[in-house]
């Protein structure tokens, strides 16, 4: 029998944190179908989904636990959920109500930000500036692929690395910078471009939040180990639009858009832990109800 | 004679950056070159020696990260003081000011207030070469969340400095290129601003107002002291452009009843046509005159020989005065 090493162990999820990484996924996806049903309504204004990315968000959320310091883009909703943001705040700002509808403090999770990748030189400052106090200094910040193309992203990453400084970033490349595809983006990986700032990587499927439970604890140990960054890039689909006000069909084919829900990580995973027999229609009941009573509550503050 | 020995503008804020960085220890300076070199203009000089590499930064050579990381060390509770090396170069840093240092607290719901300062060299006549001569503090004092500064003296300068670092939100503060070592200085009177943020009157006159700040503050009073006594002009340094305080200059107009405003960035869409604009609503009828402006045309600051045809000279605002008070 070969042993594994005490953090090769710590990577894999046991069947608690495989129950959670769905119980988060369900959640999260009420909450988007949710928000979609009231933007339509004229209850909320606007809506960027997260749906194709629960496995990439609820994974690496659960992977470096709850001590670092968050800095979301603006779509990482189950990310949010996860560290304790509660439903009707997530959804103040869409609803014209503040620019941030919850504690960041309080949660870990900092405020949205909508300019492209300036959240990801904060991130580094924070954590420059938490280690010089001598305090946590551990970071998540997350960017999407078509905001990797901002020099902030580029400074951000030389920085990180010129100043070792304790960040993961978190790239969910879900292939779309609104109609902007990958491939016409960028002629390599992300991963591979934090590699030539001297930021160690990995590049991995979105679609199974176990792989992304495992890729992420293995980055943030060699964080904690070596006090250096670490990219990590997970290719995610895109289910919805880029926002409710995006019109993908214009520019993606029926068959693109057919096989991207087909492979729908939510329900994948749920099928999976079913086939597997860690949880069973009385857990997904559990869970149904619970996401039942969090959208009644969404409907009765916003609609 | 009416010009007085002075401490360089330099050694002044070298001075206050050395005393807030011994008295907070959250205080940090972060810039390019500030460290070993001491600065292009050598203000920092000395201080990481004396404070260490963690708190006296050399920073990248790129302007968006000396401010973005700032606005992320605001947030874990530091001070940062930083500094662009030339007022051409903080067009890169704008996003980051304009976007996030001047909305994060209102973001945060006021769970934050980061007091985040910008030292920005500026201005032209000590023939520079391209993009080292701007003149752009009316850029910044657009935008709601920064307040801009504008001092003309190391005493202003100090002043302003130790109410920047506690104000809970981000301060630019030009400091004048040419004044960095100049010791000689018009002769000003001692009376203090009112308040850290006021304007400070540093001529009092019966017969004209001019409303001016930074470098080109000095020519001013040196056309005021040439013009006394046929002509009696009130000088009010306004020290900070952002926002501005408008109940001195008032109040000086309606004493003397005549305003020119006097800046070195160009004309258009200024820091002038705000306070005439604002004089034009509150003070009309203390007006004897049409207020006036006196700045440069909007055109590129040229290259250095003909630099002295841009720039305002004492000449030309002794001749204003004397248009305006015939």
């Amino acid at each position: 029998m070969v042993l594994k090493s005490e953090s090769a162990h710590a990577t894999d999820p046991d069947d608690d944190t495989r129950r959670s990484l769905l119980r988060h996924m369900l959640v999260v996806r009420g909450l988007d179908e949710e928000a979609h049903r009231l933007q339509k309504q004229g209850s909320i204004d606007l809506w960027a989904s997260c749906q194709g990315q629960e496995a990439a968000q609820v994974g690496s959320a659960l992977a470096v636990g709850p001590d670092p310091a968050v800095f979301p883009s603006y779509r990482e909703h189950a990310v949010a959920l996860l560290r304790g943001v509660a439903p009707d705040e997530l959804m103040a700002q869409w609803a014209g109500r503040t620019f941030c509808g919850w504690d960041p403090h309080r949660v870990r999770f900092f405020p949205y930000t909508l300019v492209l990748a300036a959240q990801t030189l904060h991130a580094v400052g924070y954590s420059i500036g938490q280690r010089l106090q001598g305090r946590e200094d551990f970071v998540v910040v997350y960017i999407g692929d078509g905001a990797t193309s901002e020099g902030d992203m580029s400074e951000a990453m030389n920085l990180a690395a010129v100043e070792s400084a304790s960040v993961l970033f978190v790239c969910q490349n879900n292939g779309w910078a609104i109609s902007k595809p990958a491939e016409e983006q960028m002629r390599t990986s992300l991963a591979e471009r934090a590699r030539g700032f001297g930021i160690a990587s990995a590049r991995l499927p979105g679609d199974d939040p176990e792989a992304v439970f495992s890729a992420c604890a293995r980055a943030a140990a060699h964080i904690r180990g070596e006090r250096a960054p670490y990219l990590v890039e997970i290719q995610v689909g895109r289910i919805q639009g880029h926002t409710t006000s995006d019109a993908q069909e214009a520019y993606r084919t029926p068959d693109d858009l057919a096989r991207t829900r087909a492979a729908d990580p939510v329900t994948a995973y749920a099928a999976r832990l079913s086939d597997r027999g860690l949880v069973d229609s009385a857990w997904l009941d559990g869970v149904d109800a619970e996401v039942r009573e969090m959208r009644e509550l969404l409907v009765k503050e916003y609609a | 004679m009416s010009t007085v020995r002075s401490t360089g503008l330099a050694e002044s804020i070298n001075a206050t950056l050395a005393d807030l960085l011994d008295s907070d220890p959250r205080l940090l300076l972060l810039g390019e070159d500030i460290g070993r070199l001491g600065g292009v203009f050598r203000v920092t000089r000395d201080l990481q020696r004396r404070f260490g590499a963690d708190r006296v930064r050399d920073s990248l050579l790129a302007e968006s990260t000396i401010i973005g990381q700032a606005v992320g060390m605001a947030i874990s509770g530091l001070v940062p003081v930083c500094e662009i090396q030339f007022d051409g170069f903080s067009y890169p840093a704008v996003n980051q000011l304009v976007t996030q240092a001047a909305r994060i607290g209102g973001r945060w719901n006021g769970r934050v207030s980061p007091s985040l300062v910008v030292r920005i060299p500026t201005g032209g006549g000590f023939r520079g070469v391209e993009h080292h001569n701007e003149s752009n503090e009316a850029l910044f004092a657009r935008y709601p969340g920064i307040s801009v500064a504008c001092p003309s003296t190391g005493e202003d300068a100090d002043q302003i400095l130790r109410h920047a670092v506690t104000l809970g939100s981000p301060v630019v503060m030009y400091e004048p290129i040419r004044l960095y070592w100049r010791r000689s200085a018009p002769a000003r009177d001692p009376e203090p601003a009112r308040s850290p943020s006021a304007a400070r009157i540093v001529r009092r006159g019966t017969d004209l107002t001019v409303a001016t700040f930074g470098a080109i503050t000095h020519e001013v009073l040196e056309a005021a002291h040439a013009l006394a006594p046929d002509v009696d002009v009130e000088v009010v340094d306004l020290r900070w452009v952002a926002p501005i305080d408008m109940n001195t200059v008032l109040e000086s107009v309606a004493r003397t009843g005549r305003l020119l405003v006097v800046h070195e960035a160009s004309k258009d869409l200024g820091i002038g046509a705000e306070i005439a604009a604002s004089v034009a609503e509150h003070g009309f009828d203390a007006l004897r005159g049409p207020v006036r402006r006196l700045a440069p045309d909007r055109r590129t600051y040229p290259p250095a020989n003909f630099e002295k045809d841009y720039l305002i000279g004492v000449q030309e605002i002794k001749d204003e005065v004397l248009v305006m008070t015939k």
